[in-house]
């Protein structure tokens, strides 16, 4: 009995050094081909579309609406203790450097890293891989490498869109629901947030798309076993990845702090 | 051109490939076949290195394959065109993106124009004109096939491997199929190595053939000699008996 749970702690451990192993393996092979850089460019271009651009409709509704929900539920406290002066300030903290990073970070990680992981997973099952590496071509150069580099750069800049959008819903919803007026709105976010805020939250914005891309990509890669292996992969990387934000969010807020 | 020499291949603690020795002289044409799970497939793969073998040597044009890394694979690789069994079409790419794709790899100096046009020939020959801006998805299983086939023979290497050509097609398209394979092979003389479960048509195309099972070749040599062959297990997979050690 005991020995069974010690085999299955066991197990699972080894399970998952051998994912963290594998991530950290691909890591290095990300960063041989990036020093000189040997990635294809079109590659680059297509992902940033794909995974960027296309995600700014998503990224603009859920970031306008929790930008707004962060004001309706603190507007409550706001009426009874007229703290109107607040509310700039404290949606534009929240926002930069929490709620926005980690809320994108799990959006893009559900619509851009799943679908990466798909992505490559289907193509190692149908040998794609393989159709690359016999027609001399390194998988890694080719497909992870402006994958990964796609992923940071557009969560990124998806995190400056989604916060500018949330501030505008907070002093929005403000507006309309607490009776802040959008200059105190402006006064209160001006006055007492400062650029560090900001960056605080960029940080987090760059290793979370380093976590999604880094994962996905391995997760995909790394597919055995037809499409139930491909639903396996997607599952395991969506988790893994909300694992790793949450995991080093807490890191970074705190070497930060 | 190719020298196989006790090639063992395990994948996790699976012995799959069991002592593999083979040559292949160069412009010669090889059948392989054998039951399903027997090791073809992964043995053609092991030749132009997608798998590292625990021992063995393989050697082509005089080149040691076994222990080179992926750059390194790379001047070998150029030497060989292979279809994959499940076609391995990039399906991110148009048909004639597919087609033209090694080409452009090997020739980085050639302009889109040029490579369209040629791949467009290359499409017209296998019969597929018309269908070059289609998605690989948009395409019937022989279409599909005929589009690897053309792939595989663009850069006109020296060897060229077909992974179950005519797999799930009809008598039709099988023999023209294989008709295509004897013209491509009679215009660039390449060595030809084809695996294939249908012994009828891959007859009318090889020369000589190999029968792979459970890891180890158990019969190669010219085609006539496979009919007289003693061993039990050949014997009853070339004439598809139900009785006997399969
Ligand atoms: N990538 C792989 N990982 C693990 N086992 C594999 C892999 N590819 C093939 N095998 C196993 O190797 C054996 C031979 O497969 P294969 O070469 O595809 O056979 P076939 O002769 O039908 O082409 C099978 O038992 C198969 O399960
Ligand atoms: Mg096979």
């Amino acid at each position: 009995m005991i020995g069974n749970l010690l085999a299955r702690i066991g197990g699972a451990f080894l399970a998952l050094a051998h994912e963290v192993g594998g991530v950290v393996h691909l890591l290095f092979k990300v960063l041989i081909a990036l020093v000189p850089p040997r990635f294809d460019r079109d590659e680059l271009w297509r992902n940033m579309y794909k995974m960027g651009v296309r995600s700014v409709p998503i990224i603009i509704l859920t970031a306008f609406f929790t930008g707004g929900i962060m004001v309706i539920q603190s507007s409550v406290f706001v009426k009874k203790f007229g703290a109107t002066s607040l509310v700039g300030w404290g949606a534009g903290y929240a926002v930069f450097r929490e709620v926005g990073p980690i809320l994108l970070g799990l959006m893009f990680s559900g619509r851009v890293g799943s679908n990466n992981t798909a992505e490559l997973g289907t193509m190692v099952i149908t040998e794609q891989i393989d159709g690359l590496r016999a027609l001399a071509i390194d998988p890694v150069n080719y497909l992870i490498v402006p994958r990964v580099l796609a992923m940071i750069v557009m969560l990124f800049l998806l995190t400056i869109l989604g916060d500018i959008v949330a501030i505008v819903g907070a002093a929005l919803f403000g507006q309309l629901l607490a009776d802040v007026s959008f200059a105190a709105f402006w006064t209160s976010f001006s006055q007492n947030l400062h650029i560090v805020d900001l960056t605080h939250g960029l940080v987090k914005a760059a290793v979370f798309g380093f976590i999604v891309s880094l994962t996905s990509c391995w997760f995909g890669i790394s597919v055995r076993g037809g499409a139930v292996g491909v639903g396996r992969a997607v599952n395991n990387s969506v988790v893994a990845a909300a694992l790793g934000i949450v995991l080093s969010d807490y890191i970074i807020t705190y070497t930060l702090s | 051109m190719i020298h196989v020499r006790d090639l063992h291949l395990s994948i996790g603690d699976r012995p799959l490939l069991k002592g593999i020795d083979l040559q292949v002289e160069r412009g010669s044409v090889w059948g392989i076949i054998g039951p399903p799970g027997g090791g073809k497939s992964l043995l053609v793969k092991t030749l132009c290195g997608l798998f590292t073998p625990d021992r063995g040597s393989i050697r082509i044009d005089g080149v040691e394959v076994c222990g080179l890394d992926e750059p390194a694979l790379v001047p070998i690789r150029r030497k060989i065109g292979m279809l994959f069994q499940n076609n391995a079409l990039f399906d991110f790419m148009k048909v004639w993106e597919n087609v033209a794709f090694p080409l452009a790899r090997l020739k980085p100096d050639l302009d889109e124009a040029a490579l369209r046009e040629r791949a467009l020939m290359r499409l017209r020959e296998v019969g597929l004109a018309g269908s070059e801006d289609k998605w690989p998805s948009e395409l019937s299983g022989g279409m599909k096939k005929r589009v690897g086939i053309a792939r595989a023979t663009m850069t006109e290497s020296p060897l060229v491997i077909y992974d179950e050509p005519t797999a799930g097609l009809d008598p039709v398209t099988t023999s023209k199929i294989y008709d295509l394979l004897e013209k491509i092979r009679q215009s660039t003389g390449a060595t030809v190595l084809a695996i294939s479960s249908d012994i009828q048509g891959l007859s009318t195309f090889v020369k000589n053939m190999m029968l792979v099972h459970d890891g180890q070749i158990l019969f190669k040599g010219p085609l006539p000699a496979l009919q007289e062959c003693e061993d039990p297990l050949v014997h009853q997979f070339i004439r598809g008996l139900s009785e006997g050690p399969l």
